[in-house]
């Protein structure tokens, strides 16, 4: 299983601070996809973190690894 | 030196030489809006040697809440950002040399403002220019520290040329950028966590303690009560554009740069015409009167009422058109006026 955490406006969207689901063997990118779909939400320029390291679109998820999900805000 | 650092010195790892250094530094802070204001209070009391900060915009009442150097007479007399955040350093720490800029940062303007800089410090709301401040930090190998906040949430991260991965090797392209700022306000404890952070690597920086600057994102929410660090060295990108073996600076091209922007959650158009301008303001004061708009202004800016928009027309041929999101009407608003 896969812990899935949300920061800034992705959180409000979900409606929760994280989900679990089984996405081991997928990439990050599809499980991008698969959360656009569930959530609605735009990840496309959204940065992912497994296990607290920047995770690149073709990363593969292990079982257990935790995932977050970290919009670039611009505000200043 | 005097007592007047002394705090400073005491904390050991910036002890009196780390004091020198600081005093002998000179920092670029690209905005004095909300980060830009607590960034640059913190350079000039941490005793910087020299700062340069520019605005494009002006202080407005709504800014009060959280823009710390600005007063409510400096949003009654509508004074350029650049312009007040100066006077107020000025009284803060009369030892420290500082310039204001009242422009925009474009590419062009960045590049002519980077020479001789020690470190940029990203106090900006839109990723355009942040962008370009990668660009330029790669070219001429000043660390920059960027720095971002909306609602209760908050993040900052460090570049250093040539050591850490740059912003383009995250990104890979500018986020859409309306997706955060119209809807969640701002609180300001959020803004001064982000300075907290930036401020902080900016003295390891300035104090050449290379070995603490951080390596990570942080990025965190005082209201939801989070805070995550996220190690960056993997994203480095050895075919980046912008820190890459065979880099081009992108966002330096000004092809690339639009000439009017939405401004972020302001129902506000920024235009800008192609070349700089220096317009002389009696004289089209005049003008605009004799054709029954109502004007006012200082100095520096022209604020032109109209049916349902208002245009502030700077000495450099920028406006910003107040009322409306509309790119094309904003420009036929400015054609008007300006021919």
């Amino acid at each position: 299983m896969n812990k899935i955490m949300f920061f800034a406006h992705l959180r409000d969207r979900v409606g929760e601070e994280s989900v679990t689901r089984d996405v081991s063997g997928k990439t990050i990118a599809e499980l991008k996809q698969l959360l656009e779909e569930e959530f609605g939400l735009k990840l496309d320029s959204v940065m992912a973190a497994v296990n607290e390291e920047f995770a690149s679109d073709d990363e593969v998820i292990q079982n257990g690894d935790a995932v977050a999900f970290i919009p670039p805000v611009s505000g200043g | 030196m005097s007592e007047r650092y002394s705090r400073q010195t005491l904390f050991a790892p910036i002890g009196k030489e780390g004091q020198e250094k600081i005093r002998s530094k000179h920092v670029l802070i690209i905005g004095a809006g909300a980060l830009g204001s607590g960034n640059a209070e913190m350079m000039a009391r941490s005793g910087a040697g020299k700062l340069t900060i520019i605005d494009r915009d002006y202080v407005e009442e709504s800014n009060l809440q959280r823009q710390q150097l600005f007063a409510e007479s400096d949003a009654a007399e509508k004074m350029p950002k650049a312009a007040a955040a100066e006077k107020r350093l000025k009284q803060i720490n009369s030892e420290v040399e500082i310039r204001s800029i009242i422009g925009d940062a474009t590419p062009e303007k960045l590049e002519e403002l980077a020479d001789g800089v020690d470190l940029i410090l990203d106090s900006t709301d839109n990723f355009e220019t942040r962008m370009a401040i990668n660009d330029i930090s790669q070219k001429y190998t000043i660390p920059w520290i960027y720095g971002a906040c909306v609602g209760s949430f908050g993040m900052s991260m460090t570049i250093l040329p040539g050591k850490t991965p740059c912003m383009n090797c995250l990104l890979k392209k500018i986020p859409i950028q309306g997706m955060t700022c119209d809807t969640g306000g701002i609180i300001a404890p959020a803004v001064q966590m982000v300075v907290a952070h930036q401020a902080a690597e900016a003295l390891k920086i300035l104090a050449e303690d290379w070995e603490a600057v951080r390596t990570a994102m942080v990025s965190f929410d005082l209201w939801r009560n989070q805070y995550t660090s996220m190690k960056v060295s993997k994203a480095k990108d050895e075919g980046c554009l912008s820190c890459g073996k065979d880099r081009t600076y992108p966002y330096l091209q000004a092809e690339n740069m639009m000439k009017s922007t939405i401004l972020c959650g302001r129902d506000t158009v920024q235009i800008r015409p192609p070349k700089e301008l220096l317009i002389e303001f009696t004289e089209i004061a005049r003008q605009l009167k004799s054709l029954g708009y109502q004007v006012k202004g200082n100095p520096y800016l022209l604020s032109v009422e109209m049916e349902e928009q208002r245009m502030v027309l700077f000495k450099d041929g920028r406006a910003l058109i107040h009322g409306t999101k509309d790119l094309a009407h904003a420009k036929s608003i400015y054609q008007r006026i300006m021919g």
